[in-house]
C-alpha cells in the first residue's frame, strides 16, 4: 500500500484517514530522531528540542508531498533555513479583543503558505493541515510513551 | 401578461395562409413526423391545420387536445405528444412559442381562448425568447396543453433549447416572482454572451450572474467549513461561522503548541532512546515503498547517515533480515555505536534496521511485525 497520491482520494474518502502517509511520516520522523540523537549528544536540550520540532514539521511536509500548498510552503521554509522558522506563541497582549474581525488573517498566519491563498483554499488547506498535525502529534506522543515505558 | 407585440395582425385568421399559419403547419408536421415516421408530411400540409383554423378557437384547441374522428393522424400525434418528446430543438422552440397560448388572460373561459390571439402574436414572438419564461411561469390554469408545454419548457434542462437561450438560470417554480421574471427576461439577452454556469437558481432568489457566482462561492466555502467542523472536535454543535472559525484557530494553535511541548519532552528524554522499544511500535502497512521514498526524500537532507549516502541508498533495496536478527542487532545499540561509525558497509544495514523494522518491512511474510499499540493509536 503506498501513500495517497491524489488529493481527490483524500477528499472523497469519508473517514479521511491518513493511512499511507502515517507510515511514511513515522519512518521519516524516527530516522530523524535517531540522527539527532547520534549527532547532538552534547548539545543543549533546547537546541535538540528545536531540531526535533523541525524534524516533526519536516516529516509532516514530506509525507504530505508537494500536492498541498501548505506542505510546499513548509518545505520551502525548511530548506531556506530561516532563523525564525515557526511561530512562537502568539502574544495575546497585542490583541486585546478576543474575537478578531479578520479571523481569516489569523488563520493565514498559522497555516504555512497562508498569505497567498484565498479564503476558500485557505479553509481547504487548514483542514489538511489539521489532519497532518493531529497525526504528527499522535505519533510523537506514541514515541514518547514507548520510550518512557 | 399579454403577448408581446401588437395585436393588429389579428384580422384574417380564418382562411388566409399567412406566414404564421405556415409555421403552425410546419409545427404540426413536425409533431407528426416525430411521432409517426410513416407519416407523409406533405400530404397533411393543407389539410389538418387550416381545417382547424376554420373552426372557432375553442373547438380548435379542443381538437388539438382530443381530436375527433376526422383527425386520426392528429390523434396519434397529440395522445403521444406529451410523452416521448423528441429531441428536436426546433420542435421545442415552436412548442415554446405556442405556449403563448396559455398566457392569454383574455375573457376566454377555457384554454381555448388563447389560440387566436396567440396566432396573431406569433410573428413578434418568433424572435423573442424573453416571452418564454414569462409564459412558462405565468399560467395557473390547469389545462393539459399548458401544463405539458410548461413542463416541456421550464423543467427539462436537457432541452437544447433551454441552454441555448441561456435560461439555464431559470427557476423551477411555477409561481415565479414577477420581479424575477423581468430580470430573467432582461438577463436572457445579455446572458447569451456569458459562459454558462448551469447553476440552478432557487425559488425566490435573484438570478443574475453575479449573485449566482457569489452563491456558488458561498456554497463552496460552506462545504469546506463543514469538513473543518468535522475535523475539529466539539465544533459540530457550534453554529455561526465566526465561532467555528475561532474554534478552528484555537485548535490549530493548540496542536502547534503540543508539537513544541512534545519536542521539548523528547529532547529531554532523548539520551535514553533505544530503538528496541520502537520495534514494537509501527505496523507493517507500508513496507518498501515508504522506506524507499522516505530514504529518497531523506537523501536530499544533509547526510542522514554518518556514512556515505551511496551505501545507504544501495543498501536500501533488499533487506530481508528476519526479525530475530533485527532484535539482536538493535538490542545493543550503544555497544555497536562505535562499530557503526567505522563499519561502512554494514552501517546502512544496521542503521536501516530500526527504521525498516519499524515500518515493518518484511516481504517474505505478510504478517505485520509489531503492530499492536501504535497501530491502534495511529
Amino acid at each position: 500500500m503506498e501513500s495517497k497520491s491524489s488529493t481527490t482520494g483524500n477528499r472523497d474518502n469519508p473517514n479521511r484517514n491518513l493511512h499511507g502517509s502515517k507510515t511514511m511520516m513515522a519512518s521519516h520522523f524516527l530516522r530523524a530522531l535517531f540522527r539527532i540523537q547520534q549527532t547532538s549528544t552534547s548539545s543543549s536540550s533546547a537546541g535538540r528540542s528545536r531540531r526535533i520540532r523541525r524534524a516533526a514539521y519536516a516529516s509532516m511536509a514530506y509525507s504530505a508531498g508537494t500536492r498541498r500548498a501548505w506542505s510546499r510552503a513548509l518545505l520551502r521554509k525548511l530548506r531556506s533555513r530561516a532563523r525564525l522558522r515557526f511561530p512562537r506563541r502568539l502574544s495575546r497582549a497585542a490583541t486585546p479583543q478576543r474575537r478578531d474581525m479578520d479571523q481569516a488573517q489569523v488563520l493565514r498566519k498559522l497555516v504555512p503558505g497562508g498569505p497567498s491563498m484565498d479564503d476558500c483554499k485557505l479553509l481547504e488547506e487548514t483542514a489538511d493541515y489539521i489532519r497532518f498535525l493531529t497525526t504528527q502529534v499522535r505519533l510523537m506522543q506514541t514515541v514518547m510513551d514507548s520510550i518512557s515505558s | 401578461m399579454e403577448p408581446r407585440g401588437s395585436s393588429g395582425v389579428g384580422s384574417g385568421n380564418s382562411g388566409t395562409y399567412t406566414p404564421e399559419i405556415a409555421e403552425s403547419l410546419r409545427f404540426e408536421e413536425e409533431i407528426q413526423s416525430l411521432i409517426d415516421p410513416s407519416f407523409d408530411a406533405s400530404s397533411a400540409a393543407g389539410g389538418s391545420f387550416t381545417a382547424l383554423l376554420g373552426l372557432p378557437a375553442n373547438q380548435a384547441v379542443e381538437l388539438l387536445h382530443h381530436p375527433g374522428p376526422g383527425e386520426p393522424p392528429a390523434s396519434a400525434a397529440t395522445d403521444t405528444l406529451r410523452l416521448p418528446f423528441g429531441c428536436s430543438s426546433t420542435f421545442v422552440e415552436r412548442a415554446a412559442r405556442f405556449s403563448v397560448f396559455a398566457t392569454d388572460d383574455s375573457p376566454a373561459s377555457s384554454s381555448g381562448g388563447g389560440l387566436s390571439p396567440g396566432l396573431k402574436a406569433e410573428p413578434p414572438d418568433s424572435d423573442s425568447p424573453p416571452t418564454l419564461p414569462a409564459p412558462a411561469g405565468k399560467p395557473r390554469r390547469p389545462s393539459k396543453r399548458k401544463e405539458c408545454e410548461k413542463s416541456k419548457v421550464s423543467r427539462r434542462p436537457r432541452w437544447g433549447f433551454l441552454s441555448r437561450k441561456a435560461v439555464a438560470k431559470k427557476s423551477k417554480s411555477a409561481e415565479e416572482n414577477t420581479s424575477a421574471a423581468k430580470p430573467a427576461a432582461e438577463e436572457n439577452t445579455s446572458g447569451d454572451k456569458l459562459p454558462y454556469v448551469h447553476v440552478r437558481a432557487r425559488r425566490g432568489q435573484a438570478t443574475d450572474s453575479h449573485s449566482l457566482a457569489e452563491r456558488a462561492r458561498r456554497e463552496k466555502i460552506n462545504a469546506r467549513m463543514k469538513l473543518l467542523q468535522e475535523l475539529v472536535p466539539g465544533c459540530s454543535k457550534i453554529t455561526g461561522t465566526a465561532l467555528v472559525l475561532d474554534e478552528i484557530i484555537n485548535h490549530v494553535q493548540s496542536l502547534q503548541r503540543q508539537v513544541e511541548f512534545l519536542s521539548m519532552k523528547l529532547a529531554a528524554v532523548n539520551p535514553r532512546i533505544d530503538f528496541s522499544g520502537l520495534d514494537h511500535i509501527l505496523s507493517a502497512e507500508c513496507g518498501p515503498l515508504a522506506v524507499a521514498s522516505g530514504c529518497g526524500g531523506g537523501a536530499s537532507d544533509p547526510a542522514m547517515w554518518a556514512s556515505d549516502t551511496a551505501a545507504s541508498t544501495g543498501g536500501i533495496r533488499r533487506m530481508p533480515a528476519p526479525p530475530q536478527i533485527w532484535h539482536l542487532d538493535v538490542v545493543h545499540p550503544q555497544q555497536s555505536s562505535t562499530v557503526w561509525e567505522n563499519n561502512g558497509v554494514a552501517h546502512p544495514h544496521f542503521l536501516l534496521s530500526p527504521a525498516t523494522s519499524l515500518v515493518g518491512y518484511d516481504p517474505a511474510s505478510s504478517v505485520p511485525l509489531n503492530s499492536n499499540r501504535l497501530k491502534t493509536e495511529l
